[in-house]
């Protein structure tokens, strides 16, 4: 694993921590009953999380090693992909889901979906253009299926299109 | 007797049967995809289940979950990658032994296997609940308290490499279940002003976020394709005979399952290491594991099927999930407005029953689906994942957005995402997360009843004290493992350098 890579498992870490030393602070704004949960699981949990920074400042300080994610999950096995083209490309995907919301917030869920079906079919997966289109009528049908089956709404846009549409 | 048979009766309404079929169906598919498991799977069904009779939606639920070991075998056999985290250890014999031109033979074992550990599961479940009702009955709110804390402790030392990144990965869950509305008081906690918070953030989200989500991301990332049509092979029945033949291994694994299945923490993705391991250790021939020995394709696929049943037994009767597939199987109850917990064996015995009859008939279905549909399911493992990803961008979304259809809905998907992709790659495990966000509302109720009705002497209760004596045990036997398998490491590696 990069050192850089590494560094960002630090800067979690840390993120990790101060969000537990926010809950004790936020915590001891509210009534009694409210209170006594959070805070008392928030005191217990920042103070293994700044053990846990430690832990990693030092790990990081001895040189950077890969961690396998353990038992309970799949692990991230990279291979041969260096880890700056793994964050690239994970920037990219979130950008495209943040460009698909805007897209929903402007158009509708159905349409947004279908066009964005379609994009990706023709450009990520190089599909000809009449099989990406059909790829894309295949989701907004899906979609229309299951709304009206099982009485399912999806997000409406500012611009007003008719069902199945909009 | 009676209630059990009337269950019976129930679960072979053609309305129920037609939603286990479903399940098992839509278990199938989410089972071959690489990656996707009983989590995410689950996750997507729960808000179809808004509002349906229990029983009904007792056979979409656990005839996906059932099914799901049974087919994640077909891309770990066919193609060498894991179908889900239960069907890691089967790639290890099953891989090469579709190489050698054997697919037919390790699917045909890996099916009887699984159909067999998931029939013993649901009939331990089913013998474990007249013995188990007079000790749950006994439990009040202060024990389930400390059982609630005891599942939390065992899931964060067991499920990750570091016990402490697995007691933090717990309690960013429960900080997070914590969230919105006080269930002591009317008073809303960390809602940073915003609406959307105030009832808290709903588990579809959670997890989808956290599961479905970076596995989409990886997947993409990866581009993983295959170049070349596997073949299956000849050899259906030699598989089934292989298993027949070999019935006291799958009988020893099955245990294994449900024992591991039981247990806060462990679940599915070791259950299958663990039986393998186990079946290594107490093989005299062990020379062929590794290049296509059948019995390291049975091993893991019985245990794997098995743990269902057993992880079903803390999810009904103490509220305590075993997995993070049945933490999402606990929401879905609470959805039907089910509280799981001693109640189960008194108001709902006949939805226990149910439970264990469609357990039992989805691993019948699933088997003889796997079999009949093995060829189309053998061509749809080589799809690359580019081409499913769009579509189940889609289901995410869409499924989300149900939960209380709103915008914040697909912003919360988005921020969980990143925090379960995150967490994904620097080892916090997220199945405690998961299970950390299941069990606050329920770990901060029953605190409050203790405290209510007991003061501070629910502290002295024998209970209590049995129970804390093994949380403490646990954990530091959890530290103390870990610190040796440091340790262990370090001299190895001082060793090897040398």
């Amino acid at each position: 694993m990069e050192s850089k890579f590494h560094y960002l498992g630090l800067i979690f870490s840390a993120f990790v921590m101060l969000a537990f030393g926010y809950g004790i602070y936020e915590s001891l704004s509210y009534a009694y009953l409210a209170k006594i949960f959070p805070l008392y699981i928030s005191l217990v949990l920042c103070v293994l999380a700044i053990i846990n920074l430690i832990q990693e400042i030092k790990t990081f300080r001895r040189g950077p090693k890969t961690e396998s994610t353990g038992a309970a999950d799949l692990d991230s096995e990279w291979g041969d992909f260096a880890m700056s083209e793994v964050l690239r490309r994970f920037s990219v995907f979130i950008v495209v889901i943040i460009v698909l919301y805007a897209l929903v917030w402007l158009i509708g869920y159905p349409l947004s979906i279908t066009l964005f079906i379609i994009i990706l079919y023709r450009y990520v997966t190089r599909t000809k253009w009449h099989w990406a289109i059909v790829a894309g009528l295949a989701g907004l049908g899906f979609l229309a299926l299951v709304s009206k089956l099982l009485y399912m709404d999806w997000p409406e846009g500012v611009v007003k299109l008719p069902w199945p549409l909009g | 007797m009676e209630v059990v048979l009337q269950s019976l009766a129930v679960v072979l309404q053609p309305a129920h049967l037609l939603m286990l079929i479903c399940g098992v169906v839509m278990g199938l598919s989410i089972g071959i995809l690489p990656g996707l498991g009983g989590i995410v799977g689950m996750t997507i069904l729960l808000p179809v289940i808004y509002g349906m009779d229990p029983h009904s939606a007792f056979g979409l639920l656990i005839g996906m979950v059932a099914v799901i070991p049974t087919s994640d075998t077909f891309p770990s056999v066919m193609m060498g990658i894991p179908g889900s985290s239960a069907s890691q250890a089967t790639i290890m014999d099953g891989y090469p032994l579709a190489k050698k031109g054997e697919a037919a033979r390790a699917l045909g074992a890996a099916f009887t296997a699984s159909l067999i550990g998931g029939l013993f599961g649901a009939l331990v479940l089913t013998l474990i609940i007249p013995i188990a009702r007079p000790i749950v009955l006994a439990f009040g709110s202060p024990e389930l308290f400390m059982l609630a804390l005891l599942g939390m402790s065992m899931v964060g030392v067991l499920s990750g490499n570091k016990p402490i990144k697995g007691m933090l990965a717990a309690g960013i869950g429960v900080m997070i279940g914590a969230l919105g509305d006080a269930p002591a008081v009317p008073e809303y906690r960390y809602t940073f002003g915003i609406d959307y918070l105030m009832d808290g953030v709903p588990l579809v989200v959670v997890g989808l976020g956290l599961f479905a989500f970076p596995e989409i991301v990886d997947l993409l990332i990866k581009g993983r394709s295959i170049s070349e049509v596997p073949t299956l092979g000849k050899g259906w029945l030699d598989g089934v005979k292989d298993t027949l033949r070999h019935k006291f291994i799958v009988l020893r694994c099955s245990v294994i399952g449900v024992v591991v299945g039981f247990l806060p923490g462990l679940g599915g993705s070791v259950v299958d290491w663990i039986a393998y391991g186990h079946i290594i250790q107490t093989s005299r021939d062990r020379e062929n594991f590794g290049k296509g020995d059948i019995r390291g394709v049975i091993a893991p696929e019985s245990a794997n099927n098995a743990k269902e049943g057993g992880g079903l037994i803390p999810t009904f009767l103490f509220g305590i999930p075993g997995s993070g597939s049945m933490a999402v199987f606990l929401g879905g109850l609470l959805i039907l407005g089910i509280q799981p917990g001693p109640s189960m064996v008194t108001e709902h015995i006949d939805l226990m029953y149910t439970a264990i009859w469609s357990l039992a008939l989805a691993n019948v279905f699933g088997a003889i689906l796997s079999i009949a549909l093995s060829k189309p399911i053998t061509r749809l493992t080589i799809i690359p994942f580019s081409y499913l990803a769009p579509f189940m961008v889609l289901i995410i979304t869409f499924a989300c957005y149900q939960a209380t259809r709103s915008w914040g809905d697909l912003i919360a998907l988005l921020l969980m995402g990143i925090l379960g992709w995150v967490m994904k790659q620097y080892g916090w495990p997220r199945p405690a997360a998961l299970i950390g966000y299941v069990l606050s509302d329920n770990l901060e109720t029953y605190l409050f009843i203790s405290v209510q009705r007991y003061g501070f002497e629910w502290l002295t209760r024998t209970g209590v004290i049995v129970l804390a004596a093994i949380i403490i045990g646990s954990l530091v036997m959890g530290v103390f493992y870990q610190a040796r398998k440091s340790f262990k490491t370090k001299a190895s590696g001082e060793g090897n350098g040398k």
